[in-house]
């Protein structure tokens, strides 16, 4: 039972977050009928599930949203911010009813009667429309009805019994009556066989019906109605619709007409008719099936897996490419036709079981968005701001492991850019800014990495109270110079904050610090840029962990060596003494001096004695920087593998990835690289 | 550090370094390779020999012999690579340690191993578990996790001085 539970809390927490979402969506789109069908779907199967675990509490609670919800989607209701309000308030309650150790404290208690008295004022508010409009309530309700009502189909039979049928002793009437109890029908007998009365044979039929049956049930159970007597009889059963055509009024019609007249009505002159109604009510049904579809997608479009077993099928993955590359070298070697074919076969079917198996554990950062919707909204309304929250680019794939480590420090983030960046409206008027503020979110691929810039547009960040701060705190020397950088990273700094007063929302001096640590943890850095008056901007740039990335494969002494071809921008070939033995460090290519490392120096290797040197042009920043290597084998889709903890102090190899023959090759980090060589390079001229 | 758990297995593996024989209790051993291509990887302290690829993983090569300020390990057929399950603060990493050949696997009772002896010793007692005699010879037990966790470049005791300061604490 307790598995069961749990399963269900973490389906319910799924919902709720969909709820939340959707919510929010309906702020922006009132009007749209499919987001409420979506809330109340919502509320209903947190009600049910929540009824069927035992958390009387939640099914109470959604049990009167659900009919607020109910009164919206029958349009008796509106939304309006009102509603909007409770109903997030509520989905907050939710959570911490779903949470067994908040469910049972007072101010959970406290917090539930005060949402369900404002629930059900609601719904007491809307009583008196909602009588007046009861009628339409009861159409709506049977239109559900002729919903379900319309999977069952409407079938034509033809019974002609034998004349002798009676000899066995079959009563064809009980057979109609059979049919009758399938559905819904409608029997039309025929006499116009029976003779003059001088010519009748008590003992003999001369009777035959017609039966029209609207039914749900397959078209086997009416046939075998007449098993007994299929040889006795002649029997005719056609499907005339999908839908249930005795509902129709014009095939109703229809049939009322045949039951006075006692002419055959044939099969031919209703299957003509039963099309033409058939059209009729598929397009009116569509919507409705549309409907019905959607909500299906979204019940089967997804499974739920742990994560233990995707990180499992990762790594199996991962052995599989390794391998597959292993038998092409293999296969290419061995100069067997054949067996060339099949390594061909199975580096394609490897190469897609690799994308997919990737895709499965990339989830785009979209998934935060509503969290963080929620939290400009709510937040915003408390400091009486009037703020929009853009996001763009939330398409952008990270793993996982990322994600999930993001969403405390974006959040911070977003918290301080509305406390501390967006300024009240009046202000930003008098400063002549738009009344609204805005806080932007952008993610996007740079390199082999990720960026999510958060901006605001709001007061910036002022450097010279960090620099009176940091002086108060005995950090530097009133005399010191520093740049506006080297000031804003004592934001960073444990325990510094700025904000003169300490509000619920932030300014405690527990912040960035943490930003920054949680960050680290996840391999990514974190920058702010600030301007006062115009705003700030906080820059997270992630790894791409685990994933796979284009590389460029080159040689250095026996290693190899990839550089991500993200940030490759030409290759040349230089002679050998042009880049060794030089002052400067610079090269000309293309007409342009161009600074070099060269990275057998840097790595510590011994020169090589080759004629021609390889300089692979990355960029870095916004300048372009050669890294000579010794050979350049080719491009390579790396599958990268962390180098592990014995190597965290490691900054200028990001990884490793495997070749086709086992070797490993390094992955080099160009910007950290660049970056430690400058560095070197500006100590040793300082000395 | 050391875990209790792991004295219910009383299986160690001997293996050598220079002349001097070490054990480590075979729960922290999950593999024994041969010597295979090492990618030396730039920048790196000096006993972090490289890395290897162990069955698709990216395994971090340790030249033991250095964090024991011995000469570096030159290869030779015996020259073994044990693959450890290490226990950093509660996390299990692997790595793979050079020792220059493996010998073999012995039952110790926790009654035939003696507490690491304060002198006598070049090591930090606080790496060794304890000492064991076989035969002729003492075996010490070292303390894996902790040994491969601590960014310690020097397993060895600080100075000559503080040896005698210790030995003298001791008589006294």
């Amino acid at each position: 039972m307790d598995n069961f539970r749990n399963k269900f809390i973490e389906e319910a927490t799924e919902h709720i977050n969909d709820l939340e979402g959707t919510l929010l969506l309906l702020e922006q789109d009132p009007e749209n009928k499919e987001l409420v069908e979506k809330v109340f779907r919502i509320m209903h199967s947190l009600k049910g599930g929540g009824a069927m675990f035992g958390f009387e509490r939640i099914s109470e609670f959604t049990h009167n949203l659900e009919n607020i919800y109910d009164l919206v989607r029958n349009g008796e209701m509106f939304v309006s911010k009102d509603l909007l309000d409770v109903t997030l308030a509520a989905v907050d309650h939710l959570k911490n009813l779903l949470d067994d150790r908040k469910s049972e404290l007072p101010q959970t208690l406290d917090v539930h009667q005060n949402l369900l008295a404002k629930i059900n004022n609601i719904l007491e508010s809307k009583n008196a429309i909602a009588i007046t409009k009861d009628i339409n309530k009861d159409k709506g309700s049977t239109n559900v009805t002729s919903a379900i009502a319309s999977k069952t189909a409407t079938y034509y039979i033809l019974f002609q019994p034998n004349e002798n049928i009676f000899d066995n002793g079959t009563n064809p009437l009980y057979l109609i009556d059979e049919l009758y109890s399938l559905g819904q029908a409608i029997c039309i007998p025929h006499f116009n066989r029976i003779p003059d009365f001088d010519k009748l044979i008590p003992t003999q039929c001369y009777t035959y019906w017609e039966v029209i049956l609207s039914t749900a049930q397959p078209f086997n159970a009416i046939s075998d109605v007449f098993i007994f007597v299929e040889d006795e009889c002649h029997i005719d059963i056609h499907k005339l619709s999908d839908y249930n055509l005795l509902e129709n009024n014009e095939f109703y019609g229809f049939i009322q007409q045949a039951l006075k007249s006692s002419n055959d009505i044939g099969i031919d002159n209703l299957q003509t008719l039963a099309s033409r109604i058939n059209a009729s009510i598929m397009v009116k049904e569509k919507k409705t099936d549309d409907r019905l579809a959607v909500s299906k997608e979204n019940t089967i479009s997804s499974i739920r897996v742990s994560s233990e077993k995707l990180d499992v099928l990762m790594n199996l993955v991962s052995e599989l490419v390794t391998t597959q590359a292993r038998l092409s070298l293999f296969a290419e070697n061995s100069n067997n036709n054949e067996l060339i074919a099949i390594a061909e076969n199975v580096q394609k079917l490897s190469r897609q079981l690799r994308d997919i198996a990737f895709s499965i554990v990339l989830i785009p950062i979209e998934n935060l968005m509503t969290r963080f919707q929620r939290l400009v909204r709510d937040l915003s309304q408390e400091l009486k701001k009037e703020v929009q929250f853009v996001a763009e680019g939330t398409d952008t794939e990270l793993d996982k492991t990322i994600i999930e480590n993001l969403t405390d420090p974006l959040l911070h983030i977003l918290r301080n850019s509305l406390d501390h960046g967006i300024e009240e409206p009046a202000i930003r008027v008098k400063h002549g800014k738009p009344r609204q503020g805005t806080i932007m979110l952008k993610a996007f691929y740079s390199g082999a990495n990720v960026h999510i810039q958060i901006s605001d547009d709001g007061a910036g960040i002022d450097t010279e109270k960090i620099r009176q701060k940091a002086i108060s705190k005995g950090l530097i020397s009133p005399d010191a110079v520093l740049s506006q950088k080297e000031l804003l990273e004592f934001i960073f700094i444990p325990g510094f904050s700025t904000a003169s007063n300490v509000t619920e929302v932030s300014g405690r001096g527990v912040g960035m610090d943490v930003v920054r640590r949680k960050i680290a943890d996840i391999r990514g850095e974190v920058e702010v840029e600030s301007k006062l008056g115009v705003g700030t901007t906080t820059t997270i740039k992630l790894p791409l962990t685990l994933s796979i990335i284009d590389g460029l494969l080159v040689k250095i002494h026996d290693t190899f060596y990839i550089i991500p071809l993200s940030s490759v921008d030409k290759i040349y070939a230089a002679e050998h003494n042009k880049v060794v033995g030089t002052f400067n460090q610079l090269i000309v290519l293309d007409g342009q001096q161009i600074p070099f490392f060269y990275l057998r120096h840097e790595f510590e290797l011994e020169e090589n004695n080759a004629p021609l040197e390889q300089v692979i042009v990355v960029r870095y920043e916004d300048k372009r920087i050669g890294l000579v290597v010794d050979s350049v084998v080719g491009e390579y889709q790396a599958v990268l593998k962390p180098l592990g903890k014995y190597y965290k102090n490691q900054e200028i190899i990001s990884g490793a990835t495997i070749l086709g023959d086992g070797t490993i090759a390094l992955v080099i980090d160009t910007n950290k690289a660049i970056k430690y060589f400058a560095h070197k390079y500006k100590v040793e001229e300082v000395k | 550090m050391s875990n209790n758990k792991q004295h219910k297995i009383n299986s160690y593996l001997t293996f050598k370094l220079g002349e001097e024989t070490f054990a480590a209790n075979v729960s922290k051993v999950l593999n024994i390779l041969e010597m295979t291509k090492v990618t030396k990887v730039p920048k790196a302290p000096p006993y972090m020999k490289g890395v290897i690829n162990l069955r698709g993983a990216v395994l971090p090569l340790v030249d033991t012999r250095i964090k024991f300020e011995m000469t570096p390990t030159e290869f030779t057929p015996n020259t073994c690579i044990l693959v450890l399950d290490i226990n950093i603060n509660g996390e299990s990493v692997h790595v793979g340690a050079l020792v220059d050949s493996v010998q073999e696997v012995i039952e110790l009772d926790d009654s035939q191993i003696m507490p690491p002896p304060s002198i006598g010793t070049r090591y930090k007692s606080e790496f060794l578990e304890g000492v064991a005699k076989i035969g002729d010879d003492f075996v010490m037990i070292l303390d894996m996790d902790l040994i491969f966790s601590t960014d310690e470049l020097s397993l060895l005791k600080e100075s000559v001085n503080e040896e005698q300061q210790q030995e003298q604490g001791n008589v006294g």
